[in-house]
């Protein structure tokens, strides 16, 4: 492992610095990798789509028809009728309003929960009732709640990334190693500075893994629920699609979904990997 | 219990004759019991020592007798189930400033820097300092045990030996009167520790051997280079003082010669034995 001074670390985590630069060779070797991948991804799409019989559209007819879409991603000819980019930024801005609110809520009742053998045992069960619940069967109670279904939808991303934050949290806050209790105990810590200096610190690699996991499954999750809500974003947009008939913008907007998925999950690793240290 | 006489050395006289002979310890009738599953576990059992004033004291014994705990008594992290110890004619309630600790494992905050590490003991500590004496305490800490030039790293950067001189700069910085090492160079190769033992030496004599050192160790050289008693404790549970053995000999030592001295070798051979006399009888008790 490079280990990097912690100013530079700090930098990392702003300017997004690519990690991957010192060894060009293997990097290399990866994006060669990747392109295998596509390509075995092409083929067996190909063959997928001559041995339906054109049911499945290729990929270059799908490309033909959704290069028209990236043509002009930003018209907008009233409320069903939008462009992809504009369908795309909406499920973001979504997602990204569910996912805050839902990080306010869960790192400091997280917190709570890991300190406090209390709260874990009263909050706990709670936390395990709701868990397992798909987030979209709590659609319904955010319309009755905000009468709107852009909201509703925020609400379901907010339900969604509540969990993994909160309980990797907890785990963290409740898992700080007795050595570094030891030293707290040891040289007389103040309260303020074992929360500054140690809890923090070693809470915050766990933390942003939940955050990592709860953005993944919010973007999961907002598909399904535009889908539900119809009119916006993303998930309308295949679901439209869909009653269009045009199995070409399906898959494109598939792979769209799938690409903004992964760079969603690169950045959240790169900010994880700022955060984390060296044993 | 015969050992426990103390014969005095050269060093007692010149301390007695100053008026410097103090009580530093004051360890009296301690037992640690500790709750398990299984019930009540006594560690350590009803023992009593008294450490002076600027002496180095070794506890010596086998792994799981109960060094550490009675260590963690002096320092104030474990609380004895009965009897009290006394540091500096205080009794001890829990860790103070006026101990400074070295743990088993070095126990450096791993998201901090070197200067950080022993900057956050530093303040916390030492409340009164204003923040650039602090930063100047800090620094001179660093320099006294040339890491000064590493400060900026952060401890998964350095070596063992290199962790284990920031864990004791941290516990020197504060200026403690009694120095507790609990095994500080049991994960260090052999020179690395002699070098660290000349280091420990060098801070012990900077201070004009004012410090009181206790320190905990599984090795024998390494007790009888640096202490002026060697504590030898019976193997657990309910752990007790078999021996205090001295260490008459002159400072400043040198390591190559010391292991040819015959008062040296004399007091290996003592401490081997009641160290290895317990195995054996292990040792025919389970061959039978
Ligand atoms: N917190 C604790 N709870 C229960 N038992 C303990 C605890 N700390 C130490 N012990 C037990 O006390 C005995 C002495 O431990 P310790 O002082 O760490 O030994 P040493 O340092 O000599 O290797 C061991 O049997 C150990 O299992
Ligand atoms: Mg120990």
């Amino acid at each position: 492992m490079n280990v990097r001074p912690v100013a530079e670390r700090r930098q990392v985590l702003f300017t997004f610095k690519i990690l991957y630069m010192k060894n060009i060779s293997s990097n290399l070797l990866s994006i060669v990798y990747f392109l295998c991948g596509i390509g075995v991804l092409l083929l067996f799409w190909e063959v997928s789509s001559r041995l339906s019989d054109g049911e499945l559209p290729g990929p270059i007819p799908t490309w033909e028809v959704f290069y028209e879409l990236l043509k002009d991603p930003f018209y907008d000819f009233g409320p069903n009728d939008k462009g992809i980019g504009l369908l795309l930024w909406g499920s973001i801005v979504r997602v990204a309003y569910g996912f805050l609110l839902g990080t306010l809520v869960a790192v400091p009742l997280g917190i709570l929960l890991g300190a406090s053998k209390i709260a874990m045992n009263i909050l706990n069960p709670v936390v395990q009732i709701l868990k397992p619940v798909s987030p979209l069967a709590w659609f319904p109670i955010g319309l009755a709640v905000f009468q709107s279904a852009p909201s509703a939808t925020v609400f379901i991303i907010f339900i969604t990334s509540l969990w993994p934050t909160l309980i990797n949290t907890a785990f963290g806050v409740s898992t700080v190693p007795q050595d570094h209790k030891n030293v707290a105990k040891a040289f007389g810590f103040s309260k303020f500075k074992y929360v500054v200096k140690i809890l923090f610190p070693y809470s915050l690699p766990h933390i942003f893994t939940g955050l990592r996991l709860s953005i993944g499954v919010a973007w999961l999750v907002i598909v399904a629920g535009e889908m539900l809500s119809g009119g916006m974003g993303i998930g309308f947009f295949i679901w439209d699609s869909w009653n269009a008939g045009s199995m070409e913008k399906i898959i494109g907007g598939i792979l769209i979904i799938g690409i903004i998925g992964l760079l969603l999950d690169k950045g959240f690793s790169l900010l994880q990997k700022s955060f984390s240290y060296e044993k | 219990m015969k050992n426990n006489i103390e014969a005095p050395t050269l060093e007692m006289y010149i301390k007695q004759d100053l008026g410097l002979t103090q009580n530093s310890i004051e360890i009296n009738n301690v037992t640690v019991s500790f709750k398990t599953p299984k019930g009540k576990f006594d560690a350590v059992k009803d023992i009593s020592l008294t450490i002076r004033k600027g002496e180095i004291v070794s506890i010596i014994g086998h792994s799981g007798c109960g060094k550490s705990t009675l260590m963690n008594t002096i320092s104030g992290m474990v609380k004895p189930s009965q009897g009290e110890v006394l540091a500096n004619g205080k009794r001890v309630t829990g860790p103070g400033p006026d101990r400074g600790l070295v743990f088993q494992n070095y126990s450096l905050l791993p998201w901090l820097t070197v200067y950080q590490n022993i900057y956050e003991a530093v303040d916390s500590v030492l409340k009164y300092f204003n923040k650039s004496e602090k930063k100047t305490l800090v620094k001179d800490t660093l320099k006294m045990v040339n890491l000064y030039e590493h400060k900026d790293k952060l401890p998964g950067q350095l070596s063992g030996g290199m962790k284990q001189r920031v864990a004791i700069a941290r516990a020197f910085a504060i200026n403690p009167s009694i120095l507790l090492l609990d095994e500080p160079f049991g994960a260090l190769d052999a020179l690395t520790k002699s070098s660290m033992h000349i280091e420990l030496l060098k801070l012990w004599n900077l201070d004009n051997r004012n410090k009181t050192i206790v320190m905990v160790t599984h090795d024998i050289e390494e007790a009888i280079f640096l202490s002026d008693r060697i504590v030898v404790m019976n193997n657990g549970p309910a752990a007790t003082i078999k021996a205090i053995v001295d260490v008459p000999l002159l400072r400043p030592r040198h390591k190559k010669e010391i292991v040819h001295d015959p008062e040296y070798m004399k007091i290996h051979d003592q401490l081997l034995g009641m160290l290895m006399d317990k195995l054996s009888i292990a040792d025919i008790k389970s061959s039978i």
